[in-house]
């Protein structure tokens, strides 16, 4: 049973559901992201998405824009991502880590070394943003050769007949965008996710996480009453920090503060 | 091409699952149309009553004297409805957006034209239009921004990245992704996910059927060779593509060699660039090697990109056709020189294959001859270079 199927089976038990936090690695350095997962890790996250920077990431919104452009102006490097999960399990962070990336870092990397190196730093699987079924044939093998689950992401635009196609090789989570467009904060969970939940629960078993849009506990709540499995928080996290950059410590405070108050609003189910 | 819109390796659909299913339907309607000759005709007439075809194939003479060697023939796509061969695209996929119901355009623009372009053919159609276009290409193309506000088109001024071409290209990405359900993106060159690159190749096919016409009954043979500009790579693409399967035919794609290919401030993508993927095609593109996209330079706003059309990628490893460089200093004094030698002022991204094909030519004989694809007009350009050179 991988990492994230214990997670979510235990969660289950528990009758709750997961937080996902989203970080982008290296902003505004390398340091920091790790500050931040540990602070996220001892307050209620029970996943962790790990963003690696992109040039030109189009399916995000100006806030992770922002963020990924600090961390390449600091001089993040693909590898850093790898040194980042295996410090974090050193310092016994014992909870899953997706990495979440645009495909061209990764190809420019090599997939096949990408997938080993990141399930040999103690990574669990991964989200290729601009890579649909259609051209993941090569990654597909490598990820399971070497363990790792490949989440897919299922959206208000997907066809249902796609879905069976879509979700074939999909394991770990399923990552339902709650809305047509990028990340970023939205003041409502938009109303087309519990249709959203339904098709895609007809084709399959695996856990859906909600996200796009998440960044109150009262979405938690509205998430958990649609039928979520888990919330995926990225924008505003990024957004508590980066206005406050001069004072480290009191950012991740607010942030340590926040995420219980989200978590504490997973227990609904 | 063959699945999935792959030329040998590269294209293919390289997209986030928000967009498959536009881009799905696209391929679908674009595929039924293309085989529906009353859309065939419509486009035709259109292009012909409207659009300005089919354009002249022009002896340069004081040129190709000048030159001292092959004769040189210039393709008048400048003579073009909105002044350069963006309208014969955005017609084809306005008419097409019109056909398959959605009501508002969305396309990105670099040195303005392919805005300018499909600004016109929604104002035509009566459809609804919003341009993006980096900051730094707003500031060099003024008159072409005025010129989209005047026929009604809504412009987005695009303040991320390295605000050109290549992040206009993201931020109408990001708008589709949200509006695709009444959105039509009409992307300008032979870039971007599968459809786009065939599509676009196709609407802009017409340059080099008409040429290989005009030539043989000009010169009563094919040319001895074909130069275009290349930036994504449309009119160099449109011109090519009639002649690929004639092999006494070169052809020759003239990039942005910007300050120099090895000054890191260029845009010469095929020249240069490695394999990756860059706006949904595995391509040829400038990267470091994290993959992380680099900023690239040219004079010529329209060339000012990072990645090429996938098609060309494949042309270039495939050897079918030939890739150069022309720095910016070449292209600025080929602006002056066909200006004064033939009274025709090239868009600066033209004046890099005017360049080129002047050096080609000293090389060729005089029996021989060459097509050079002069693909727009340079008055957008006037004031920028006057204020290079300080006159104005």
């Amino acid at each position: 049973m991988s990492r994230l199927a214990e997670t979510f089976a235990e969660l289950e038990r528990r009758g709750s559901c997961a937080y996902i936090p989203y970080i982008c690695a290296g902003d505004p350095d390398l340091n920091f992201t790790a500050e931040l997962v540990r602070t996220l890790d001892k307050n209620g996250a029970d996943i962790f998405e790990i963003g690696l920077p992109f040039s030109d990431p189009i399916a995000d919104g100006p806030v992770i824009q922002a963020a990924m452009k600090r961390s390449l102006a600091a001089g993040f490097r693909t590898e850093k991502v790898f040194e980042l999960i295996s410090d974090m399990r050193k310092s016994s962070v014992s909870k899953p880590f997706v990495v979440m990336s645009y495909f061209n870092p990764i190809f420019k990397y090599g997939v096949k070394r990408f997938c080993e190196d990141l399930s040999s730093s103690g990574g669990d699987a991964l989200l290729v943003v601009d890579l649909p079924p259609e051209e993941s044939q090569y990654l597909r093998n490598h990820c399971r050769n070497t363990g790792l689950d490949i989440i897919r992401l299922v959206t208000p635009t997907t066809e249902e007949s796609r879905l069976d196609y879509l979700l074939s090789d999909a394991s770990g989570y399923v990552y339902a965008v709650s809305v047509a467009g990028t990340t970023g904060q939205r003041d409502n969970v938009h109303n087309n996710v519990p249709s959203l939940i339904q098709k895609t629960r007809g084709k399959t078993s695996l856990p859906i996480a909600i996200g796009f849009g998440i960044s109150r506990p009262e979405h938690v709540r509205s998430a958990v009453s649609m039928g979520s499995s888990g919330v995926i928080e990225g924008s505003q996290l990024i957004s508590m920090y980066s206005a406050n950059l001069d004072d480290r410590a009191h950012a991740l405070r607010n942030i340590a503060e926040h995420a219980e108050s989200m978590k504490s609003s997973t227990g609904t189910k | 091409m063959n699945k999935n819109g792959y030329f040998g390796d590269f294209g293919g659909f390289f997209v986030p699952e928000i967009l498959v299913s536009a881009l799905k339907e696209l391929d679908r309607e674009y595929r039924s149309l293309s085989t529906d000759m009353e859309f065939a005709d419509e486009l035709s007439h259109l292009l012909e009553t409207y659009a300005g075809r089919p354009t002249p194939l022009f002896s340069a003479k004081n040129l190709s004297k000048e030159c001292g060697g092959a004769k040189i023939y210039l393709k008048r796509e400048d003579l073009l409805h909105t002044g350069s061969h963006k309208i014969n695209n955005a017609l084809g996929q306005a008419l097409l957006a019109k056909r398959i119901g959605k009501t508002r355009i969305i396309a990105e623009t670099g040195a303005g034209q392919h805005g300018v372009a499909t600004a016109t053919a929604c104002a035509l159609l009566g459809l609804r239009c919003e341009i993006f276009m980096g900051e730094v290409d707003v500031e060099r193309q003024k008159s072409n921004c005025y010129r989209m506000n005047l026929l009604g088109a809504k412009l987005n001024v695009v303040k991320g990245g390295s605000r050109t071409l290549k992040d206009a290209i993201n931020e109408a990405m990001r708008d589709y992704a949200a509006t695709s359900d009444d959105t039509h993106y009409l992307i300008g060159s032979v870039v971007g996910p599968h459809p786009y690159p065939t599509m676009v190749r196709d609407f802009q096919s017409v340059i080099g059927r008409e040429a290989r016409s005009q030539i043989l009954s000009l010169e009563g043979r094919l040319p001895d060779a074909l130069v275009a500009c290349v930036g994504g790579g449309s009119n160099s693409i449109g011109l090519f593509h009639p002649f690929v399967a004639d092999a006494s035919v070169r052809m020759f794609g003239v990039e942005a060699g910007g300050k120099g290919i090895n000054s890191g401030m260029h845009s010469a993508s095929v020249v240069k660039g490695t394999d990756g993927v860059l706006h949904g095609a595995m391509t040829l593109v400038l990267q470091d090697e994290d993959g992380q996209i680099n900023e690239t330079h040219s004079v010529a706003a329209g060339l000012d990109y990072p990645a090429v059309g996938p098609e060309h990628a494949f042309f270039s490893r495939s050897k079918r056709v030939e890739y150069r460089a022309i720095s910016d200093d070449e292209a600025v004094s080929a602006f002056h020189h066909l200006s004064e030698s033939e009274g025709i002022v090239p868009a600066l991204e033209s004046a890099h294959a005017i360049s080129f094909a002047s050096k080609l030519a000293n090389d060729m004989s005089r029996e021989q001859s060459i097509i050079v694809c002069l693909s727009g007009r340079g008055d957008k350009d006037v004031n920028q270079i006057a204020a290079m050179e300080g006159k104005l």
